[in-house]
């Protein structure tokens, strides 16, 4: 046997090695969209996801790390199919490789899902799924319009119910196309017509029985649920469903998971209304007259008491009282006047006393009728001054006040000059 | 008095119903003089006649709204009949799909 010659090799690390800088650093691998389903799915409690993404042929190893998984908007799950983004990581110590993936997308209906999510986000931060502007319903709508199909289970559900609830309610159907192409058009057309205010409607109830994910999607789109979101009239959103609610269940007054527990909601049982009325005025008679007989018991008692039923003790009363009280008054100004004899009698003086005040009061006095006969006119004429009067005692002041031929009277202190003016001469 | 006779039709039911527990309150509080017991109870009768008038208002119809024939933009309304156990609706013409 000759000697084999020695091979050229590779020892396992080194194979391994060239590989994975292969790999690694090949653009071919290093940023790929791969599709497949999620198999073997495992959420880490490091926040990684370990999975296996598989087709009818292959699998393939994937790693979603932490750090690029935390952004995802919807999660991933065992079946799912998905597209992957990323890229391929050789893990020489197993000698395998796997994907190590930057972004999930979730496939076909999955898409569907996420765009779901997106317009979700876009409308939310708009507002208008913002709770505070859901309006209470109206508790007694007289007319309820409706939107979906005339020929669905929806109404005929919704008539059942309603009619059960209150047997005269109206009912005003806008009918609406609710699955498949162009069905969200007439969706949002028929809310728009009933919130006209010629229909007069007081609630409206817009929706379809269940279906599979893609038959709903008519209310999740954009034009539906801002038709929810501008309805004037309050509105329920009726689509059936099960896990995931429709968008415009966000967007609506109130939501039902079917028609029938939307009609339940939209019209009171009016037998519970008519309760609710009886009971009220039955609290209002059971008051009122509760509230007579306190008043009527109140008056009983007062008309029972002895004063009632023997007026004249009152007068009697009265009279007792007023005897006492001129006795003790009798005798109060007995003691008094006594008591004021005593002293009386206990100051002797008094006369002179008395004398002194009277003395005073009599100075007093004539000081004052000095003061006025010093202004009297006839002090004035002690001094020579005379006054004329004319034939009817009038005081003359004035030349004017008299003529030549006027007979006047001139008072002097001691008497009276009756004469005649010569003539009258006006200025000194 | 004339005033409230006019503002009794536009009292919405909730209103009416609303006012309607207060007097039965206030009454029941048991606080009130008699003439204004029996005010307040006059005027719960009122009010209780008005709800109950309110609940006969509706006047049970079905109609189906449908654009007009003549290709206008028009809706019309058309009263259908129902049978109200099964919620069924009868209707000869061909229940059209949608407004549009």
């Amino acid at each position: 046997m000759t000697a084999d010659l020695v091979p050229e090799f590779f020892t396992v690390s080194e194979l391994t090695k060239i590989l994975k800088d292969e790999i690694e650093n090949s653009p071919n691998f290093t940023s790929i969209w791969v599709k497949g389903e999620i198999y073997n799915l495992t959420y880490h409690s490091s926040g990684h996801i370990y999975f296996t993404v598989k087709d009818e042929g292959a699998l393939l190893s994937a790693v979603f790390f932490r750090y690029a998984n935390k952004n995802m908007k919807f999660k991933l799950e065992e079946g799912m199919s998905v597209l992957l983004f990323g890229g391929l990581t050789v893990f020489e110590k197993r000698g395998s490789y796997q994907m190590n993936v930057h972004q999930a997308r979730p496939d076909g209906a999955g898409e569907l899902q996420k765009r779901i999510e997106q317009l979700k986000k876009r409308l939310e931060d708009e507002g208008i799924f913002d709770p505070s502007r859901k309006r209470p319903l109206p508790l007694l709508p007289k007319r309820i319009g409706v939107v979906t199909s005339p020929t669905g289970a929806a109404i005929k559900d919704i008539i059942k119910v309603a009619l059960r609830r209150y047997p005269n309610i109206e009912i005003i159907l806008a009918p609406a196309i609710v699955q498949g192409d162009g069905a969200a058009k007439t969706i949002a057309a028929a809310i728009v017509e009933l919130n006209k205010p010629r229909w007069n409607i007081d609630v409206i109830i817009a929706g379809r029985g269940g279906g599979s994910f893609e038959d709903l999607m008519p209310f999740n789109e954009e034009i539906v649920v801002r038709a929810f979101y501008n309805s004037r009239v309050p509105i329920i959103s009726a689509v059936g469903h099960q896990i995931d609610h429709p968008l415009s269940d966000d967007a609506a007054d109130a939501a039902a998971p079917t028609p029938s527990a939307a009609a339940e909601i939209a019209v009171p049982l009016k037998s519970d209304l008519i309760d609710e009325i009886k009971y009220h005025l039955s609290r209002i008679e059971n008051s009122l007259y509760q509230n007579l007989s306190d008043k009527k018991n109140i008056y009983k008692n007062l008309v029972s008491r002895k004063i009632f039923r023997n007026p004249m003790e009152i007068v009697n009363r009265r009279g007792m009282l007023l005897d006492e009280v001129e006795n003790r008054l009798t005798a109060v100004m007995r003691s008094s006047i006594s008591r004021k004899r005593e002293k009386l009698l206990r100051i002797p003086d008094i006369e002179r006393l008395e004398k002194g005040i009277l003395t005073s009061k009599k100075h007093q006095f004539h000081m004052r009728l000095q003061a006025i006969e010093k202004m009297s006119p006839l002090n004035i004429m002690k001094r020579g001054y005379s006054i004329a009067e004319d034939s009817r005692g009038a005081v003359i002041k004035s030349v004017e006040n008299t003529g030549a031929g006027d007979k006047i009277e001139i008072r002097l202190q001691d008497g009276r000059i009756r004469s005649t003016v010569e003539s009258v001469i006006k200025g000194d | 008095m004339e005033k409230s006779k006019k503002a009794a039709p536009k009292t919405s039911f909730e209103d009416a119903l609303t006012e309607l527990e207060e007097i039965a309150m206030r009454l029941e509080d048991g606080d009130l003089g008699l003439d204004d017991s029996i005010k307040e109870f006059e005027k719960g009768i009122k009010l209780a006649r008005i709800c109950h008038d309110k609940l006969e208002e509706a006047e049970r119809k079905i109609e189906i709204l449908q654009k007009g024939d003549n290709s206008s933009n028009e809706v019309k309304n058309r009263r259908v009949a129902v049978k109200s156990d099964t919620g069924e609706i009868e209707d000869d013409e061909e229940l059209q799909g949608s407004l549009i």
